[in-house]
């Protein structure tokens, strides 16, 4: 049953993927892949991996697959022009994919890994004690994985900054007050007597 | 599940944003939109060993992708809008400023 829902569901999450590469119209492509985000969750639900999969939605959908549909939507992008040279790159382009694609194929298809130590954070164990998903991931999260937790909040925070930074409009059309201006102002600059 | 099935899956993910980056010449959204695919690609990935291999050590690395995928999508669209706000184009071939 699972394996059969795992089939279903990557396959058309690859549709869905191929829809966002081969769309003319921009606001299609980022619908489609808010498709294929929700088809993965749906996969990492299958997985056990019930927290990144809410956290996928939460993340991608509500915040990179909006702003994405924001921007597209806020510059005015000529469909015509957009399509352009799509011939002359798409045979090379296909090629190396294939290429690519078959190497990977080729290699992974009778893989199987094993856990051969126990050395990682075993779910079943965890599952045991009595420590579903989200718990388990919050009590290694900020216990074990603490520096890279911290180093990812201020990558957050420096993304925030720069997004801040780089989008900030310092044009005269915006009326705003420049104290520096305001204090060099003398008395004879703004009163004047005739 | 075994691991090819996911190993497979997030390949042909891979391979999707890789060609969706060598043909949209033209749109530079469509080449983030095949960024955030092959980041996509790698949590299938992670997730699908912490699966296979019972380690809950994928699923944590992938929020930190989560995290990566989230600044990166900030940033570049920022630079996008303020790219465009100059040049009034969002085509790969009019970025050529630092050519000199």
């Amino acid at each position: 049953m699972t394996a059969t829902l795992f089939y279903i569901f990557s396959t058309v999450t690859i549709l869905s993927s191929f829809f966002v590469v081969f769309s003319s119209n921009p606001v299609h492509s980022v619908l489609f892949l808010i498709f294929s985000f929700f088809n993965v969750a749906i996969i990492f639900l299958l997985s056990d991996a019930e927290f990144i999969a809410m956290t996928l939605i939460i993340v991608y959908v509500g915040a990179v697959a909006v702003l994405f549909l924001f921007v597209v939507m806020m510059l005015n992008i000529n469909e015509v022009l957009v399509k352009e040279g799509f011939l002359r790159y798409f045979p090379l382009g296909l090629l190396l994919m294939s290429v690519f694609l078959t190497e990977l194929i080729v290699v992974f298809k009778d893989l199987e890994f094993f856990s051969s130590n126990n050395s990682g954070i075993s779910i079943t164990n965890l599952l045991d004690q009595g420590h579903e998903n989200t718990k388990s991931i919050g009590l290694f999260l900020y216990t074990e994985f603490f520096i890279i937790f911290q180093i990812s909040g201020y990558l957050l925070l420096v993304a925030m900054i720069g997004a801040i930074v780089l989008a900030y409009d310092n044009q005269l059309s915006v009326k705003s007050q420049s104290i520096l201006k305001q204090k060099q102002v003398k008395k004879d600059d703004i009163i004047k007597l005739k | 599940m075994t691991s090819s099935n996911y190993l497979i899956l997030s390949s042909i993910i891979f391979s999707i944003g890789f060609l969706g980056i060598f043909i949209n010449r033209k749109n530079i959204i469509s080449i983030l939109m095949s960024i955030e695919l092959m980041l996509l690609a790698t949590n299938i990935n992670f997730v699908g060993f912490s699966n296979t291999l019972d380690d809950l050590f994928g699923q944590i690395f992938a929020l930190f992708i989560l995290v990566v995928a989230a600044a990166e999508a900030a940033i570049g669209l920022a630079i996008l809008t303020i790219f465009f706000k100059k040049s009034g184009s969002i085509s790969i071939d009019t970025i050529n400023k630092l050519k000199g």
